[in-house]
């Protein structure tokens, strides 16, 4: 048995790092896109833009990125391994001309700005090489923009000050480098910088001098796995600093902020969906066929095919709205009233038990259904067993057959459904949270979703994930608990 | 052996072999499980009471210091009015002396260059006696109040509230200022040099922390000076701080200095309109803050910007300005609450308390706890609009009167259509060669039943929009040729653009670089929501009788970025947000017509324009400026790159009195009568409520 859990908890380390990877990479797969950075940045939704503001360049943004390791790859780092052929035929690639899929170019343009400290010295060799002199303005403008890396607090913390000086002087010093130059549809990459000499052997000289502090020699193999998005994700995961950049706040505290809310609720819906549930089950199983079985079946499927934040909006509007001279039955937002922090304790919760009826109800009326269905089920299949058959041929009454024998033999196999349970505390009351104002995890999880804050959806998804393997295993365990066959299996 | 654990199981079960219990130990068991029951749910009521002690625990203690900080704040009221009647010997000669220094000058508002031009501030608004009560609304406050760093509508909101700029714009005159901060600015130098006079005797709001004990060095008064303006330009100018959009705005900074505790000069490089703009509206940073560590110490230049990124007075919550406002309560995201400066140097608002409610965010619990009392005002959706007022389905809200806007003031919730400053187009992709032709384009708004549209898609709310400015701006035209709906003229251009059915399959078509090319496209609209739908569904009908083959196209999030970014579509449904101010250049200049990201998305391309737009930027005549930004207006209507469709407005509901249950009316703290004057840009202006004091 021992034996059978530690190889199940063994295998859940691959299986959770893999549903990590997956996630992580669809998370990442539309790459940093500046015009969304752009939208947020005028706080208007639905595509409308304040004109003034889409004005600001590429470097500004680019603090934002490497701030949060959005401009390293997400998998895999080769950055280090690029020579200069390689960063010269890229920056060609960046070149306007007849013919040229705007779209690809803009792509590769805003790669190699983001690509960082590793093209550094192949961009330095591209601008010491007279005869890629076509090249030198792109070059430069793109030295200038892989060599910024401006500080950040979790830096500043470990890094003397002389260290941070020597940076802050670094990135003052870059945009000093740039060529200007033309990239026009007619004739391509074009010089127009009259000192263009002086700032090339100045970026030239620039690159050589900060070698070390771009790329020290062994630099580029530990970057391949250790320098990429997805290990930094590990990493402040691991110390617990993930970071929402939405919300100003570490993704853990957000989540400790609201569990125990969307736990309790969770909860209790999933206990009292358990508790109406079983019993409809077994007396559908009990009365299959009748008339009252139908009728009872087919008013559960109709209230399984309710959407709850359709119930929910009409709970919203017929039973918390005041109307002139009448209050209303319950109440319209959150958990508790303004002032029952001075309740006493029974109070309280009676006030609790009124602000919770709602959102109980809609949570719950829609599981119904599934539930009393697989108990029916189950029930009707255990009836049919030879022991339910000993049992009333030993004259057992009917009612000591159903209870006793049928239904505690059918609970084994609802022990299976229960198996998503915890992760169904985490995240299931989304819609009511939202429609009843309760500040739970369900809301956050949709305000995440929403304005696509990578962090906090990742965070919570650790914790989930981590839920539904737990009670995956714990399923399986009282599986075991409850059917001694299996248990025998592995004893 | 399965089968013996499962035969050994029935017998333990309920072994029929087995004695049963008697009747009495088994009411003993009964009694015995419901005194346990009992026994833990007192233990479980116990535990929660207990629970619940550090929470009423900290209501107190910060009862306590609310009561503390309006003792405060009664000092701190009666200091200004002792520091007033001081200064009131003295304010002939300060007049004198401000008169003298813009000797000549007409106070006018209307910026120009030498001498002072500033208005006075408008205070007439303002009635001592009608000050108190506390405002509540559904807004969620921002994450963050930093001025730099967080930008959202909602944080320049609140910090409108708390702090000002150097001067103040007129909210519906984009060119007329007043002063603020400054007392006086005289612009020298071709419009490059602005040099502020700060106004003496302002002093920095006191942070709620200062009084916690850790803070004692920010218990004190702090007198802004010039070196506050200085520091914000420094900062946002440091390559450090993560603040794109401001960036670009101050990158033409040439210098930012303050030449003494009241001088500040800030120098641009460039002689250009929007110098006045960046220069006059500047905020004030506190440097005494953000210069310096938790424990007080300054903090060393070259590690500024990043520190600024995260600093320890964002982290914990405080914002301190020098406005009408003063931040008593903050928590990101779900509330904010604000008190009146006792100390403010100019008039502000009646309320004296302003709580922001982030809560509640479904639009229809929101309407609920409108009606339930729990909010003064709120923003109806165009769909709430339909049923609860035009339906008729809120017997509370006064039914809409034709020809008389305020018609909807007199309900139990008064409720009015309010303008806001965005406008919605379809763009047409000019590089696509079947848009190449202006007659074409008209053709198409022609082809478009606008006021039908706003009448049935926006149930009203809106009115035309012609060109390419705001029809509430100084700078718009009214004389802009308008191709109101009309398909017999549509007709007409289409086939004086040689369109024609030429193999009779009921489409248009023409021949284009030698290939037969029917007038088919597509329009890219963002999939979010039913508006545009319904908009295209309507376009299209119209469209088909002309035989113009359009399909509407719906785009998901990330796809309509990489699609606008690229260029990649015929026809595009979107909105622009607008200043009251003209500029042409970034969303008309030919020179971002070819640019992947550019606002230009279009790709419009007119000569004329591209001059006008420069030369507007540079003319600093206010006649002049309307003429040219008219001109510009009237050659973009020609070319029709847009079909302009409506400015926006939206529907503003507010408690109009005793409208809720009598019990529930004290969670607003006095009630509302209604408001004196309300802007109708309600985002560029403040709002001037009175509440009734409880009696």
């Amino acid at each position: 048995m021992w034996a059978y859990v530690v190889r199940r908890l063994l295998w859940m380390i691959p299986t959770f790092l893999g549903i990590l990877v997956i996630n992580f990479a669809v998370l990442r797969m539309q790459g940093p896109s500046l015009s969304r950075e752009l939208t947020k940045a005028t706080g208007g939704e639905s595509g409308e833009m304040n004109a003034k503001l889409v004005s600001s360049g590429v470097e500004a943004y680019l603090v934002r990125f490497r701030t949060t390791g959005l401009d390293l790859p997400a998998l895999v780092n080769l950055r280090g391994f690029i020579g200069k052929d390689e960063v010269a035929a890229w920056l060609r690639e960046t070149e306007r001309g007849p013919g040229v899929d705007d779209a690809a170019r803009d792509r590769r343009e805003k790669e190699l700005w983001m690509a960082g400290r590793f093209l550094v010295a192949p961009l330095a060799a591209v601008l010491a090489d007279d005869a890629l002199a076509k090249l030198h303005g792109p070059a430069s403008m793109a030295l200038s923009l892989c060599a910024f890396y401006p500080l950040h607090r979790g830096e500043l913390e470990r890094m003397a000050a002389d260290e941070a000086r020597a940076r802050g002087e670094r990135n003052q010093a870059l945009k000093g480098l740039r060529i200007a130059y033309a990239n026009d549809r007619g004739d391509g990459f074009r010089t127009t910088d009259p000192e263009a000499q002086a700032k090339r052997t100045a970026a030239v000289e620039f690159a050589a001098r900060h070698a070390a502090a771009f790329a020290a020699p062994g630099d580029r193999w530990r970057a391949i796995l250790g320098e990429t998005g997805f290990t930094l994700f590990l990493r402040q995961l691991a110390t617990g600093e993930l970071w929402s950049t939405e919300r100003q706040q570490y993704v853990f505290s957000l989540i400790a902020d609201r569990w125990q809310t969307s736990f309790g609720l969770n909860l209790l819906a999933i206990l009292i969906a358990w508790m109406v549930s079983i019993p409809l089950g077994v007396r559908a199983a009990r009365r299959v066929g009748s008339l009252e079985e139908r009728a009872s079946g087919s008013a559960l499927f109709l209230l399984w095919s309710l959407p709850s934040f359709f119930v929910g909006t009409l709970l919203l509007h017929h039973l918390c709205t005041d109307h002139p001279g009448s209050t209303a039955l319950f109440p319209n937002r959150g958990l508790s009233s303004p002032d029952s922090l001075w309740y006493s304790t029974p109070a309280y919760l009676a006030d609790l038990a009124w602000h919770a009826a709602l959102p109980l109800l809609v949570l719950c009326y829609g599981s119904f259904t599934a539930l009393s269905r697989y108990m029916r089920a189950s029930v009707l299949d255990q009836m049919s067993s030879d022991y339910v058959r000993t049992a009333r041929a030993k004259g057992v009454s009917e009612d000591a057959v159903v209870w006793r024998h049928a239904t505690r033999n059918s609970l084994i196999t609802m022990i299976t459904l229960g198996s998503e349970l915890l992760a169904a505390l985490f995240g299931g009351s989304i819609i009511v949270e939202y429609i009843f104002s309760i500040d739970g995890l369900g809301r956050l999880l949709l305000e995440a979703a929403r304005s696509q804050d990578a962090p906090l959806v990742m965070g919570s998804t650790v914790i989930s994930v981590g839920l539904l393997l737990v009670s995956i295993l714990v399923a399986d365990l009282l599986y075991a608990v409850a059917d001694p066959r299996i248990r025998a299996r592995y004893a | 052996m399965g089968g013996y654990v499962h035969a050994d199981s029935l017998c333990a079960g309920q072994g029929f072999p087995k004695p049963r219990p008697g009747r009495s130990s088994a009411a003993m068991v009964k009694v015995a499980i419901a005194l346990l029951t009992a026994v833990a749910l007192l233990l479980v009521v116990q535990i929660i009471d207990r629970s619940r002690e550090p929470a009423q625990l900290k209501a107190v203690l910060d009862a306590s210091e609310r009561a503390a900080s309006a003792q405060e704040r009664m000092l701190l009221e009666l200091k200004s009015l002792r520091e007033e009647l001081a200064r009131r010997p003295a304010a002939a000669p300060t007049a004198a002396a401000t008169a003298s220094t813009d000797a000549g000058g007409r106070r006018d508002g209307v910026p120009r260059e030498g001498g002072n031009f500033l208005l006075a501030p408008d205070t007439s608004h303002f009635d001592p006696a009608k000050v108190g009560g506390r405002l509540v609304e559904f807004e969620r406050p921002p994450q963050s109040l930093n001025p730099l760093l967080e930008n959202l509508a909602s944080a320049s909101a609140a910090r409108g509230y708390m702090n000002d700029g150097l001067c103040d714009s007129h909210p519906a005159h984009p060119d007329l200022w007043y002063e603020g901060l400054a007392e006086s600015v005289v612009i020298a130098d071709g419009w490059r040099r602005f040099t502020f006079r700060i106004r003496p005797g302002v002093v920095w709001h006191r942070p709620a922390m200062a009084r916690d004990g850790r803070h004692a060095w920010l218990d004190r008064d702090v007198e802004l000076t010039a070196k506050d303006f200085a520091f914000a330009i420094d900062l946002i100018r440091n390559g450090d701080v993560d603040c794109p959009h401001l960036k670009g705005y101050y990158e033409n900074v040439a210098s930012a200095r303050a030449l003494d505790d009241r001088t500040f000069e800030l120098v641009w490089k460039e002689s250009e309109y929007t110098n006045i703009d960046g220069s006059l509206g500047l905020t004030p940073l506190p440097s005494h803050i953000y210069g310096r560590y938790e424990d007080g110490s300054e903090i060393p230049p070259e590690k500024l910007g990043a520190v600024f990124n995260k600093h320890w007075f964002d982290e914990a919550h405080q914002f301190v300005g020098t406005g009408m406002y003063m931040l008593e309560s903050f928590e990101p995201g779900k509330s904010l609450e604000l008190l009146r400066n006792p100390r403010y140097w100019s008039k502000g608002l009646h309320v004296d308390r302003m709580a922001w409610d982030g809560s509640v965010v479904q639009p229809d619990a929101q309407l609920t706890a409108f009606k339930n009392g729990q909010v003064h005002f709120q923003g109806l959706l165009p769909a709430q609009y339909k049923s609860e007022i035009l339906d008729g389905r809120e017997n509370r809200f006064a039914k809409p009167v034709a020809n008389d806007p305020t018609a909807g003031r007199t309900g139990a919730f008064g409720w009015e259509r309010v303008r806001g400053t965005s406008y919605a187009y379809i763009g047409w992709n000019m590089r696509r060669p079947i848009f190449a032709d202006q007659r074409v384009r008209q053709a198409l708004t022609l082809a478009f039943p606008k006021q039908r549209i706003i009448d049935e898609v926006f149930l009203g709310l809106g009115r035309p929009q012609y060109g390419p400015i705001h029809p509430d701006s100084p700078y718009a035209a009214t004389d802009l040729p308008r191709f109101d709906f009309d398909p017999a003229v549509a007709r007409q251009r289409l086939a004086e653009a040689g369109w024609k059915d030429s193999d009779g399959d009921g489409w248009l078509d023409r021949e284009i670089a030698g290939q037969r090319t029917p007038l088919r496209f597509r329009i890219a609209y963002y999939a979010a929501g039913t508006l545009w739908q319904n908009i295209l569904a309507i376009y299209r009908d119209n469209l088909k009788p002309l035989g113009i083959d359009m399909t509407p196209d719906p785009i998901e999030d990330t796809e309509w970025e990489r699609r606008m970014d690229n260029k990649d579509f015929d026809g595009m449904c979107a909105g622009w947000q607008m200043d009251l101010d003209a500029d042409f250049v970034q969303l008309w200049h030919s020179k971002g017509a070819d640019e992947p990201k550019s606002s230009n998305h279009c790709g419009f391309r007119d000569q004329r324009v591209d001059e006008l737009s420069l030369q507007l930027r540079r003319t600093f005549d206010r006649d002049e400026r309307i003429r040219i930004a008219r001109e510009v207006q009237r050659l973009i209507a020609e070319a029709q790159p847009y079909v302009f469709i409506r400015s926006g407005e939206g529907i503003f509901a507010w408690q109009n009195g005793r409208s809720g249950p009598a019990d529930r009316r004290d969670l607003l703290g006095g009630v509302v009568t209604g408001f004196e004057r309300l802007h109708p840009l309600r985002n560029r202006t403040r709002l001037y409520w009175t509440i009734d004091r409880a009696p």
